[in-house]
Parts: structure tokens; sequence; C-alpha cells
């Protein structure tokens, strides 16, 4: 009895396989699973793309257009110089001392980023009362407008008033007013670059941790408790497990704020202006002033799409090595 | 020796106290130091014989008066509010599907789509503001508040898009398969499983529109000069800094009065999608 | 701190502009026939006095009532204004009147300006003629496609009480400033010129180099003359008056700092605009009482010349009524006596017979009555060349004030002036080439 109902099983799946498959010679290309698919992810993918290529993309082309021309700001349609402005930038010291200062400030500003946004997430994951208030008060520095908020620093960085020297010279950690002793924040190369990516980081931050609290908690507590139930201690969870399954976003998150940061002309406009004598000069604040406040648009462009050529390649090998881990 | 549970607790407190607490000071101080400027007189920012973190001639609300009764600044904050709400919206719509293409439909060249989408960082806001300003004109909406609406998109479809992928990757297949099996067709899967079980992400990615619509300067500078169309941080900036004199307590109030309310309503949403969660990935 | 009222924000964005009244019809009827109904846009710079801009909206729009012209005025900072015109050529579109205030693009943009000859020509015959450096911010090749409105003097802001309790005469010499400087510092009162990239360090440092004689080019604006021996002097100069005098926050300083030093009471001296002398007299009473204004101190040859700050009227070709924009620029300059007392004495004319005595408010003031002179040693940015794109260049990447930092650093005087003479040389030939 039952192997005849098994052959009957067998026999009645070979009979749907069969149905199946003449169904599916039998219906046309774009009622096929696959094409359907691609066409509902097509579909799905069309109005990012669009808004993207027509806001950011054909303005991309104008702007490579610019970078090789001797535009002005009075006249944007001008002459094709090729690589004229590229090499009347290498040629500029003011250019190698913001692209020097660029790097320092970017690879400088991310590893401190890295490391509070990752040790502030993983406190903040701890649980303790008083919570909400403490992450209501954490992610203000993100939330003020940064046109402020670097006002605001400007005032504490103030060679005169400032009342972190204020505070420092009165527990006698440094000198007094008008002595060598007073440090003179934003006036002091080292110091001011040193400042300005503190004010970045400070920004910042936050906007790390709260990434890095995100992926954490979409982390599925069955593979944590599967870990655990393997006798997994903390520490071997943190690494083994929830690294790599956060990994992704943590990436991502850095990632753009790298790239922000190397495209964000606000902190150093505002505090320091690119001085004392360029030593917070980075490559979007020069850009500015000789694109736009000076006119010169062609040159402009060259510099602020300077790391454009080197950048373009990194990012696609971090991002197809990204892609590759995962699938 | 054998600790009880409730020493362990008193110490896990004060080790996480501890530890917070330099963040707390860094992240907060600035802020503190904000809201006592905003209530000082004039007269008594330029003194360097007092104690600057308290008031040495009595407080005001001058300050804050001068910002409601001589700005825009009850529009701005009205202009900041509906840009960043309507930038959202728009994010949302566009980062959603995307982000749930790119991550879950296996769609030829959607790698380097992926990686496309994020190259547009690239391109500095600098030199775009330029060929975007024709846009702008085209579109009949220079010196209105609904050109940044058309804007800032640029820069949160992108991130947006990747933050989904990376969340709605981490849905289980079997879920979505599961939906599909009941008769759900793929939009319907997308829909009713997909994106509660990845809220968060969405979330997320709303705080983070949102947020970076506010930090914009340069756009809504060359974009918008009247007045009433102004959103904060370019009001308060154009119109409390004359030249080379800065009107510091009504800068810093201004800056607080928006900054601070948006802090709350973050802390909210965070709990949301946090509170059930909590303890549950490190115990 | 002069109080604004909001209700002329409102009345300017134009929301109460609606029926008129028999009167101002009656008053249309005048008008020139092109101009009714229509609209005028502007855009200005905040001046540092707002009482200054609330003036000047009530004053255009009132203007625009009697023309029937509907006039709206915007306001942003005046180092925000070249990001502000790039986007509206690029838009073609935007305001119809444009004030380049500070940073001048007329040579920039002057293809896409209309022709102001029409309008400079005939104030320049009404008022007396035209200042000698009135010519710099506003004309192209001879051509005005500008019309100076006024410009800010950068004199000298000097305590009197300080000085005099050190014996010191009134300091109308370079060198006497800096025997101050260094007489006062020992007692706590520093003095502090900027080091840094602000918009002060540009305009202080030139006002030195110009009275010791040095120049940046010829009066053709061709050629670089900046290396010479009086650049050189004026260098050692700055670097003696900063170890004598001043202390390194000099380097952190921006354009507001200098009148905070002057306002707390530290300070000896500065070089700064007025803007600083009514700070101080809005915060720190005692101080003001002793405050006094010299126009500017001479160099060694006994040659003064102030560095100020400029502000054109342009017009778009662009824009949509040049006809009431023109008619708006002459109205005011009519009427430069209210402008300048709306200013608090801060906006110094470009006409020569506007400077008859007494001038409005800084003639009242004893303090401030040698002002009225300033005309005659007043020079821009270029000096003696005109302020065109590559000297605008030199200035908005601060290669001067950056020079100056060098040396005060201790780097050697002829590597600084070498290196800052080859930057200013290879920008203006960018130019030549194009």
């Amino acid at each position: 009895m039952a192997q005849l109902s098994a052959r009957g099983e067998r026999d009645r799946s070979a009979a749907l396989a069969i149905e199946v498959a003449r169904r599916a010679a039998a219906t046309p290309w774009w009622r096929r699973v696959a094409v359907r698919r691609y066409l509902f992810g097509y579909t799905l993918l069309a109005p990012a793309v669009l808004f993207v290529l027509v806001l950011v993309g054909l303005p991309f082309l104008f702007s490579l257009y610019l970078a090789m021309s001797d535009a002005s700001v009075g006249d944007p349609v001008a002459r094709f110089v090729g690589l004229e402005n590229f090499r009347a930038a290498l040629q500029s010291s003011a250019f190698w001392s913001s692209l020097r200062n660029t790097v320092v400030f970017t690879v400088g500003a991310a590893i401190c980023k890295a490391l509070l946004g990752t040790t502030l997430a993983f406190l903040l994951m701890q649980p303790f009362r008083g919570k909400k208030v403490v992450r209501a008060l954490i992610v203000m520095p993100f939330t003020i407008p940064i046109a402020v908020s670097a006002l605001g620093w400007k005032w504490m960085f103030d060679s005169q008033f400032s009342v972190i020297n204020w505070a420092l010279s009165r527990l006698h950690l440094i000198g007094e007013f008008g002595t060598a002793g007073w440090p003179v924040w934003l006036g002091q190369p080292g110091l001011a670059l040193g400042s300005v990516m503190f004010v970045n980081v400070w920004r910042s931050f936050p906007f790390g941790a709260i990434v890095l609290m995100a992926g954490l908690t979409s982390v599925p507590p069955e593979v944590i408790d599967a870990a655990k139930v393997d006798g997994a201690n903390f520490l071997q969870r943190f690494r083994k497990v929830i690294v790599p399954m956060i990994a992704p976003i943590l990436f991502v998150g850095g990632l753009f704020d790298t790239v922000f940061t190397l495209s964000d002309l606000s902190i150093v406009y505002l505090l320091t202006n690119g001085g004392p004598d360029g030593a917070t000069e980075i490559l979007p604040t020069l850009a500015y002033q000789v694109g736009i406040k000076a006119g010169a648009l062609g040159r402009g462009a060259a510099i602020s799409l300077f790391l454009f050529p080197l950048l373009l390649p990194a990012m696609i090998l971090l991002l197809r090595n990204l892609r590759r881990r995962e699938w | 020796m054998v600790r009880s549970a409730r020493q362990r607790d008193v110490r896990r407190h004060v080790l996480v106290y501890a530890g917070l607490t330099p963040y707390l000071i860094i992240a907060v101080f600035p802020i503190f130091w904000m809201l006592i400027t905003a209530l000082k007189q004039e007269s008594d920012l330029y003194r360097m014989d007092v104690v600057p973190f308290w008031f040495h001639l009595p407080p005001t609300l001058k300050n804050f008066a001068l910002l409601f009764q001589s700005t825009f600044y009850v529009d701005w904050i009205i202009n900041t509010m509906l840009i960043s709400f309507w930038v959202s919206v728009i994010t949302l719509l566009t980062a959603v599907p995307a982000g749930y293409a790119l991550a879950r439909l296996k769609l030829p060249g959607s790698e380097n789509l992926g990686i496309g989408i994020f190259m547009t960082y690239l391109v500095p806001s600098i030199i775009l503001f330029i060929p975007l300003a024709r846009v702008v004109s085209v579109l009949g909406l220079q010196d209105k508040w609904w050109s940044l609406v058309v804007v800032y998109p640029t820069f949160t479809i992108p991130f947006c898009t990747w933050l989904l992928m990376g969340f709605f990757k981490t849905v289980p297949f079997e879920i979505e398969e599961a939906a599909r099996v009941d008769g759900c067709g793929q939009f319907g899967a997308l829909l009713r499983v997909v994106l509660p079980v990845s809220w968060p992400g969405v979330i997320t990615a709303m705080i983070f529109s949102f947020t970076l619509s506010m930090q914009d300067f340069l756009y809504s500078l060359a974009f918008i000069s009247v007045s009433d169309n102004k959103p904060v941080p370019l009001g308060v900036a154009t119109e409390l800094i004359r030249g080379d004199v800065y009107f510091w307590g009504s800068l810093m109030a201004g800056a607080l009065l928006v900054g601070v309310p948006v802090a709350i309503v973050y802390n909210l949403f965070l709990d949301k999608f946090i509170s059930g969660i909590t303890g549950a990935a490190i115990k | 701190m002069a109080e604004l009222t909001r209700r002329d924000f409102m009345r300017v964005s134009g929301t109460a502009l609606a029926g008129a009244s028999i009167a101002t019809m009656l008053d249309a009827r005048q008008a020139p026939a092109q101009n009714r109904g229509t609209t005028l846009r502007m855009i200005t710079w905040s001046h540092f006095v707002p009482a200054y801009d609330q003036w000047f909206d009530k004053f255009a729009r009132e203007w625009g009532e009697k023309n029937g012209v509907k006039v709206l005025v915007d306001h942003i900072p005046n180092l925000e204004l070249p990001a502000r015109y790039a986007a509206e050529f690029a838009a073609g579109a935007g305001h119809d009147l444009i004030h380049f205030a500070a940073q001048i693009l007329t040579g920039h943009y002057y293809k896409n300006l209309v022709d102001m000859g029409d309008v400079a020509e005939p104030l320049g015959k009404k008022y007396g003629g035209w200042m000698e450096a009135a010519t710099s911010p506003a004309q192209v090749n001879g051509a005005w496609y500008a019309v100076p409105d006024y410009f800010v003097p950068i004199p000298v802001l000097w305590r009197k009480d300080l000085l005099d309790q050190a014996n010191l005469a009134t300091p109308d010499t370079w060198d006497k400033l800096r025997i101050a400087a260094r007489t006062l510092k020992a007692k706590g009162h520093p003095t502090g010129m900027q080091f840094s990239h602000c918009n002060d360090a540009n305009h202080n440092w030139r006002a030195v180099l110009y009275c010791f004689g040095a120049r940046e080019t010829d009066p053709s604006g061709q050629y670089i003359i900046l290396d010479s021996k009086e650049t050189r002097e004026t260098l050692r100069f700055a670097k003696a008056l900063y170890d004598e005098g001043m202390t390194p926050e000099v380097f952190s300083w921006d354009d507001a700092s200098d009148n905070r030093y002057l306002a707390s009471g530290v300070a000896c001296w500065i070089h700064d605009a007025i803007s600083a002398y009514r700070t101080t007299q809005d915060t720190n009473p005692e101080v003001y009482k002793s405050t006094y204004v010299l126009p500017e101190a001479a160099g060694p040859a006994g040659e003064r010349k102030n560095v100020g700050e400029p502000t054109v009227f342009a017009i778009w070709k662009f824009g949509k009524n040049p006809v009431a924009a023109k008619e708006l620029i002459t109205y005011l300059a009519d009427h430069q006596v209210e402008a300048m007392t709306a200013s608090r004495g801060f906006n110094m004319p470009f006409l020569r017979a506007q400077y008859k005595k007494p001038m409005p408010v800084i003639g009242e003031d004893p303090k401030l009555s040698p002002m009225q002179d300033i005309e005659k040693i007043t020079a821009f940015a270029g000096y003696p060349g005109p302020m065109s794109p590559p000297a605008q260049e030199v200035v908005t990447t601060f290669v001067i004030p950056d020079m100056f930092t060098r040396v005060a650093r201790g780097q050697n005087i002829d590597e600084t002036v070498k290196w800052g003479v080859g930057e200013i040389r290879r920008i203006y030939a960018k130019y030549k080439a194009a």
C-alpha cells in the first residue's frame, strides 16, 4: 500500500514538474518571474536614480567641464584648457598645504570619531537609570545647526574671552592671559588645526553612536542567544558575532562621514577661514575662496575635484570588498 | 567572593556613569555655554575679571526678545521644520524602494548602481550650487524655501539608500518567502512584512534626513535672500552678523531654540526603536 | 544695539503694500510712465548699524510709493554676497539692483552689467566731481559699470587717557604708534592688528604698506611692483610692532576681535572701522570717553594712505527694472546727508561736494571731526591699480596677511617677499592668459 502511494506521489510530482515546465515555456518573456523581478526592481530604483542623475549627475558633468575650462563667475561659457587648472593648482603652495591639511583633518577626525562613537554606543546600550535624559543630551551637538554651533565654539575658543582658557588658567593648568602659556586655540598653527578637528569630532560622534546603536539593535536576538548557548562570553560575542553583523552599517556610516567631512567647509570657514597663514586651509575652503569669492570658477572647480580621481577608485574598491563579504 | 546581584548592579551603574561623564561634559558643556551667553547682557560678555559661567549683571531675556521682535525668527523656524519634513518624505519615498531593490532583488548591475549613488558625495556642493541655481530658477523657485526641498534630497537620498540597504539585508529571507507563499505579491511582501520588521532603519533614515536638512548653509544662501523664506541657520547667520559686529546673545538664542526641541523629539524616536530591544542584544 | 522693528521688515516684503491712497496716486501721475506699477528688487549687505538698514528700507520704499514702484530690499552679510551673485548670474534671474560691498566684482561681471555712465557722469558734475579713488571699484576700461555708493574708512582708534598717563603725544605716525604699543604693553595694554585670514587683515596691512610707500601694482594694474625696499621696510616694522606691542592671540583674530579688544578696555589703540568706536560706546562708556580717532598715521616719509572698503551699485543686464534702479541710485545720492546720519557717521561719500563741513554726525563730534578730510588720503586694495579680478583674488586668498604672518612668526623677510610676490604674479598671470 505504501509503495503504491509512494509511486503515486512520484508520478504526481513528475506530472506537476512537467506541467510547470510546459507553462514556463509557454509564458511570454514579459511574464517570466525573473523578468518581472527585474522590472519591479528597476521601477523601485527609478525615482532615486532619476533624482540623483538629474540633480547631481548632470551638474557633476558641468563641474568637470568647468574644471577644464577658464570659466569665471561672470562668464561660465569659456575656452577649454585641458588640465591647465590642475597644473596651476599644483604650482601653488597654498594648494599643497591645503591638501596636507585635508588629509590630516579627515583621517585624524575619522579615527577619533570611530573610537568615541563606538565606546559611546556601547555605553549607551547598557541598561541604567536616567538613560533617556543622557541620550537626549548626547544627541544635541548633532541637532544644533552647524552654522551656529561653530559660532558658539568660536566664542569658546576666543583669544581673549575663551571660557576654556579661563577655567584651565584658574586651575593653574595653563599660564595667565597675555603670557606665552595662554593657548590661542585658533591662532597657533598646530592648535588651530586640532581645534577645528575637535569641533568636527564633537559634532559628528553622536551621529556615529546612533548609527552603531541602530546597527546593534538590528542584530536578531536569536543569534545572540545562540552564541550565548554556545558558551561565548561577552567579548567573544561582540567580536565574533556582533561586529560581523553590523560591519556593513558601521562601514557605510564611516565612509559617509569621511566623504562628508572631505567636502564640508563650514567649520573651518567660520572658525579660522583657513588661517593663520593657511594652517587650517583645506581644499573646500581654498576652492571656495578661489572659485566663488575671487570668481575663478574653473580653477575653483579643479581644486575641489582634485581628490576625486583618487577617492573614486578607493571607494569602488572598498565598496566592492564590502559587497563580496556579504554575498 | 560571591557578589550579590545588587552589588553587581551598583558597580555597573558606577562604571557606566563614570564612562559617560566625559562624553556628557564634552557634548553638553558647549550647549550650556550657549545658553548662558544667550541670557547675558552684552556688557557682561566682554569682561575678563568675572566668572564667565554665571551672570555678573542680571540675566536678561532681551536677546530672545530681539530674536522674536526684530527678525523673522518665527518664520525661519516654521520654514526649517517644513523643509525638513518634506525632504524627509521625499527621501523616504525614494530611498526605501531603492534600498529594498538593491538589497533584496539581486538585480544585474545593482552593485555598480549602489556604488554610483554613493559617489554623488564626492561632488562638492560649492560647485554644484551653480548649475543648481539655474535649475531652481527654471522651476521658478528662486527665493522660495521650496527650492531647498528640491535640492536637499541630493545629499539625503544616497546615504539613506545605503542605510536602508543595510537594514533590509538583515531581514531574513524566510519571512519574506513566507509572506509570498501566503499570497502577497512582491510589493505586498515589501509593504506588509519587510518594512514593519526594519522600521528602526526607516526611522533612523528619517531622523538623518531631517537633521541633514537642518545643517545646510550654502544652498540656502545661494537660493534664498528674502528674509521670511530663510531657514534658521541662514536667517540667524545672515541677520545677526553684521559686518564685524556679532549679536552673540541672539545668535546663541536662535541656535538653542531650534536645536533643543529637535533633540528632545529625536530622543522620543530613539526611545521607540531601541526600547523593545534594549537588553536583548547585550545582556 | 539699536532696536529693529519687525513691522518695517514686514513692510519691506511688500506684504502691506496694498491699495494706494489718493495722495499716492496723485504723486504717481508725476512719475515716468514706464515706472508705474513695476517692482524693483534690490540686495545689499547687512549693515553693521541695523538702524541704517531700517532707515534705508523705509527710504527706498517711500521713494517707491512716490513713483509707483514696489521696492523690495534684501540683506545678507557682505562676505556672502559673492556666492549669491554667482548663483544669480548662473540662474539668469534674481535681483535688479545689486550692491558690491568690500568685495568688488565689477571687473568680473561687467559684461553683464548695465552701463552706468548716464548716472555716474551727471552725479559727478552735480557734486563737485568724484574722489580720485572712486573709479577703481566702479570703472572698467574707462567706462562706468557701477556707481559708487559710500565707503568705510579704517582709522586709528586710540586711548588718549592711556597715552596721556605715559606722557605720549598724539600718535600720528606709525613709529609713534609702535612706541605707544611698546610702552603700554608693559602696563598691560598692548595693541593688536590681525595676522589672520580676515577682511581687516587685508586692509590694515595694505594701509601700512601704502603709508610706507610700497605699492602692489603700477597705476595700470598690470605690473607687480610689490618687490621693493619699501615693502621690506614695512615687513620689518610689522615684525617689530608685533614683538614689542602685541600678544600671540592676534594670529587667531577675526574682524570683530579688535572691536572686543577695545571695548574690553585692554587695547591701547587699534586700527579699525568706527564700528569698534560705536560698539565701545554702547558697551563700555568709560573707555569710550577716552577713545579718540585719527584718520591715519604717517609712514617714515610722512605719507598717509588710508585703505577703505568701498560699496558700489550695479544693475544686472537681466534685471527687469533698470530705469527705476537708476533713479533710486540718483535719489539716494541726493539724500546723502540723511543716509550718513542714519549710519551714525559710518558711511563716507564718494562725491567731493558732500565733504562740505560740517558733515553729518562726524562734524558734530569733536573726536570724529578729523575724519572729514579722509577722502584726500583714501585708497582701495590694488592701489594704485584698479580693483580688478586679479587684485580681488589676491585679496580673497589672503596673500598679504599671510606675508605679514610669516614675518611676524620669524620667517626671513626676503624669502617671504619672494613667496608673496611669486603668488601674486602667478595669480595675475592667469588672468592675462585669459
